[in-house]
């Protein structure tokens, strides 16, 4: 145990090494894109005046107040004492709304899209490949080449097949939004049924496309491990196979868990096609509209969380491998 | 335990296949609701009892009954922020927006600008404002029946002090309103006298720019104001980043319910402008409502579907939607262009582009593009065309193009396209192709420059391209380049403009307004804002002429009608021969496109209204006027 108290500190300053440095980058970063965010709120407030010849004063109460008139240095140390008071400071693009209140306002939306789909596409995908790895003909014919297929439809393209079928031709889903336009969100079974109806065509756009990639990815692992030696020998050994199948299972997943993780990880960056394409709430379009406007708190925040969880994500996975697989852990307590 | 993975796998995959199933089994539901709404309780008329923090469930009505309810789309990008009226940057466009046609649901300006016929009429103002003899000051009186949104009077006090803290706080409307305005004054309760700065002559310094404040911005409650003072400690950042739940109101609608997807305001029973004095009723719909759409697609795929009443979207090939598709639909306009065309998109020349200080290339350019196509491409015809409305510093609507002599101009006008033309005037002014690789020089050196727009703004870049097309049939080098627009404004708003990539960009021009055509000819020409930093105002590409500057600076104070249009048609001549910038199209105020599945009797051009109802989306200057009219198809 002692190798594995070594392997799990040394993943922890890893961690945390990671972390200082991608704070850092989170915070430079969006700042050295050309272009002035200051300008953008001026330049909203000035059109459709008549006259916007006091607008350099105006300007440069915007620059004090976002304090960018400040040398760069500064302003990280101002960033770096507001975050630790989990003051995320105000937006630029939706000034003067708070950033914390954006991102929490439609984070909840983005992991409930994202994580469902994530797993049900990870899920499927990988059943899918297992048994087509397994049963080689009949299935296998017909699995692979739909997952090529499907896989190999961008994410928009899913999304805009969707919305044409069964949005506006056939009419069983409606066109756009987290729960019905003429609806107050309340506590009746009106309300869940619309926010459900509403959750479905994003929730496949997302899952079909995953599904084919997963399902790829786990077949190849499969038929690899099928025909290890160690599959021939218990084989030769006259084990049954259902007992082979979960050896071989077991270790074909070790890669797919990885790629779980990370989609995990990074699922709070929002799903932003389906959120464009069904005008589904959530992170991932206030974040894009965050990037085209410059708006450095909100890109900072939700990068932030971004990081932190991946590096969470890869953490425990890293953890759990160590505790699974043997080979990791005297790999890297050496 | 990996079995018991695998089982709560399967139950997981198939939980969510059955669940999908079951979705297409209530596939009908959406539309149910909307055709046949669960009669709701109702709701206790009392507006103050509509919820003061949003994304609250509010009380009463959660169904919006679709016959008491017209949605909106365009207007609204991204969440609402606040519903405070000092702030320019709460992104609450139906409620707050004080520009030249103020948006007056929630609050209100005194006047209300009519685009169509160019007039202002009384809306909080009781009659008509008076200059008195020298000019020098402003006079009107509030209506006795205005009332606030708590039932109190809106007094001369109220406007007095509305300017006085936008002066204090230094807002937006106070930075660019008091190099114009002295002071606003309350005489008595009801008459307010508005002081203006005075010019050299001991008049009013900008008339124009007094009497359109009058239109432009709301009235705000003093005691609401002084409430929030005290809040926000009079500081100015504070006062501007207040939210403002707890505002008082005195327009017809007020907030119902927001959040990340959509904007809800409901009818405020009292609202004083039932008083015969004002409207005689209340506005007809009970909710207004606007979804928030993450595209234009998005806007206009719920507009076909009858999701959304007014459409204040571009959409390509409008007439599509009634012409092939058999939807209920209809722009202001019958045929095209469609729309009343308000401001006129324009390219401006960079003149400290090499070369480009040389008329004749930039008159070869202009003359050279195909403006045909580009309205045919760009707005799909949705403009009219430089035949229809010839180019001057005027937008198509009757009031403005009276403005100038037509025939006056008329040796100077080019409809495009005049590709020999173009060759000639740059063979005769010496700039020929002399080291025969296909581009004219200058100087010896190449004709070579970037024409732009921002990226994403997909007319703007159709029209760029066309533009860009035209400079390689003349033999003059011009490609595109296309920058984010966060990156775009930067540039473009502070001189002086990059050495390349900026020769050739696309701005704005002012739409349809009180100050209007001398406010987008100011913009356009004036030397003021020529060559200067945080330019928001115009003249982009660094013009100057000093007999453009003496007319813009005499005509806000003309009263001569004649002398007037004389000195308009100067200015035309004068653009139309430097050509410092050319308009590539003609652009409505607003798109105003109508589905009338649910309501009808929308603006439309003839439609009998006295006034003229704007095709505005009913909530601009005059165009509220529109939501007194509408009728249900299926009452």
């Amino acid at each position: 145990m002692k190798g594995y108290r070594k392997y799990f500190l040394n993943k922890l300053l890893w961690l945390f090494i990671t972390l200082i440095f991608a704070f850092v980058l989170n915070f430079f970063l969006p700042r050295l894109m050309p272009g002035d965010p200051v300008a953008a709120i001026v330049g909203r407030l000035a059109q459709g005046m008549s006259d916007t010849t006091g607008m350099k004063a105006v300007y440069e109460r915007y620059a004090e107040l976002f304090g960018v008139d400040k040398p760069m240095i500064q302003q990280f140390f101002i960033y770096v004492r507001n975050v630790l008071k989990g003051d995320f400071g105000l937006s630029f693009s939706q000034f003067p709304r708070p950033v914390a209140d954006i991102l929490s306002s439609s984070i909840m939306w983005t992991i409930g899209l994202q994580f469902p789909a994530i797993i049900v596409g990870w899920v499927i995908g990988n059943v899918l490949g297992a048994v087509a790895a397994y049963s080689r003909k009949g299935w296998d014919k017909v699995i692979m080449p739909v997952s090529i297929f499907v896989s190999n439809i961008p994410a928009f393209g899913m999304a805009v097949i969707l919305l044409a079928i069964f949005a506006v031709d056939l009419k069983w889903f409606p066109t756009s939004g987290g729960y019905g336009y003429d609806l107050i969100p309340n506590l009746s079974w009106q309300f869940v049924k619309s926010v459900f109806v509403h959750y479905q065509l994003p929730f496949w756009s997302i899952v079909l496309v995953a599904i084919g990639g997963q399902a790829i990815g786990m077949r190849s692992m499969s038929i690899y491990e099928l025909n290890a030696d160690y599959v021939k020998y218990a084989r030769f050994m006259g084990i049954k196979d259902r007992t082979i199948i979960k050896y071989v299972f077991r270790n074909a997943m070790l890669p797919q868990i990885t790629g779980l993780a990370l989609s995990i990880g990074t699922m709070v960056g929002g799903a932003l096609i389906a959120e464009i394409i069904f005008s589904y709430p959530g992170l991932g379009y206030t974040l894009l509209n965050g990037v085209m406007g410059q708006d450095y708190p909100l890109i900072s925040a939700s990068t932030l969380i971004i990081t932190i969880m991946v590096l969470l994500a890869n953490f425990i996975i890293e953890i759990v491998y160590g505790l699974i697989d043997p080979r990791i852990k005297a790999a890297q307590a050496e | 335990m990996k079995r018991r993975i695998t089982i709560l796998s399967i139950l997981l995959v198939l939980a969510v296949v059955l669940s999908a199933c079951g979705g297409t089994a209530t596939t009908e539901v959406p539309a149910e609701t909307t055709a046949a709404p669960t009669e709701p309780t109702e709701k206790t008329e009392e507006p103050t009892e509509a919820p003061t923090e949003t994304e609250e469930v509010p009380s009463g009505e959660v169904v919006l009954p679709r016959k008491e309810t017209m949605y909106f789309n365009g207007q609204q990008w991204g969440s609402v922020v606040c519903w405070n009226p000092y702030s320019s940057s709460c992104n609450n466009a139906m409620t707050i927006a004080q520009q030249d046609n103020a948006r007056v649901l929630m609050f209100e300006t005194p006047y209300l600008y009519n685009m169509l016929d160019g007039q202002v009429y009384p809306l909080l103002a009781d009659g008509d404002f008076a200059w008195d003899e020298g000019r020098t000051q402003i006079t009107f009186k509030i209506k006795p029946a205005a009332h606030w949104s708590d039932g109190t009077p809106v007094t001369a006090e109220d406007v007095a002090y509305t300017w006085a803290t936008h002066v204090k706080y230094d807002t937006a409307t106070g930075a660019s309103n008091k190099a114009y305005i002295a002071d606003i004054v309350a005489e008595d309760a009801q008459t307010v006298v508005i002081k203006a700065v005075l010019g050299e002559n001991g008049q009013a310094l900008n008339p124009l720019l007094v009497q359109s404040y009058l239109s432009s911005n709301y009235v705000i409650q003093k005691a609401w104001t002084q409430k929030l003072e005290a809040r926000v400690g009079e500081d100015s950042a504070a006062l501007l980043t207040d939210p403002a739940d707890d505002v008082v109101w005195s327009g017809p609608y007020t907030k119902f319910y927001t959040d990340d997807t959509k904007v809800i305001l409901i009818r405020d029973e009292n609202y004083w402008g039932q008083d015969a004095s004002m409207w005689g009723k209340l506005p007809i719909p009970k909710y207004l409502g606007h979804m928030i759409y993450k595209d234009n697609a998005a806007g206009t795929t719920a507009f076909k579907a009858g999701e959304v009443d007014v459409s204040q979207q571009f959409i390509a090939n409008v007439q599509d939607l009634w012409l092939k598709e058999g939807l209920p639909v209809s722009t202001y306009l019958p045929e095209a262009p469609y729309h009343i065309g308000a401001s006129l998109p324009t390219a401006f020349f960079n003149l400290g582009s090499y070369g480009l200080d040389q008329l004749a290339v930039r008159k070869a350019i202009a003359i050279a593009v195909d403006y045909d196509t580009i309205i045919a491409n760009a707005m799909t015809n949705q403009s009219a065309t430089f035949d229809q409305v010839p180019r001057s510093l005027m937008n198509p609507t009757p009031g403005e193009q009276a403005l100038y002599d037509h025939d006056a101009v008329k040796d100077l006008q080019f409809a495009g396209k005049d590709i020999e033309g173009a060759k000639k005037l740059l063979d005769d002014a010496g700039i020929v192709d002399t080291d025969g690789d296909g581009w004219r020089e200058f100087e010896g050196q190449n004709l070579h420059y970037v024409a732009t727009a921002p990226n994403g703004w997909s007319d703007w870049q159709a029209a760029i391209e066309v533009v860009a097309a035209a400079g390689k049939e003349i033999g003059i080098d011009i490609t595109t380049n296309y920058p984010e627009w966060a990156v775009y404004q930067t540039i473009v708003t502070n001189w002086p403009l990059p050495e390349k990539d900026f020769d050739i960009f696309m701005m704005w021009s002012d739409g349809a307004g009180p100050t209007q055509p001398w406010s987008r000819i100011r913009h356009l020409m004036s030397s003021e804002f020529a060559e200067t930093t945080n330019n928001w105002n115009g003249n982009w590409g660094g013009y100057k002429n000093a007999d453009a500057d003496a007319l813009i600076q005499a005509i806000p104070s003309m009263t001569d009608e004649a002398a007037l249009k004389e000195a308009y048609t100067e200015l035309v001549r004068i653009y139309l021969t430097d050509i410092p910038s050319f308009t590539l199209m003609y652009r409505p105020q607003s798109f105003h496109t109508v589905n009338e599945s649910v309501w009808t009797n929308f603006p439309h051009e003839g439609d009998g209204t006295v006034p003229p109802v704007p095709p505005l989306d009913l909530m601009d200057g005059w165009s509220v006027a529109g939501l007194y009219n509408v009728t249900l198809v299926n009452p």
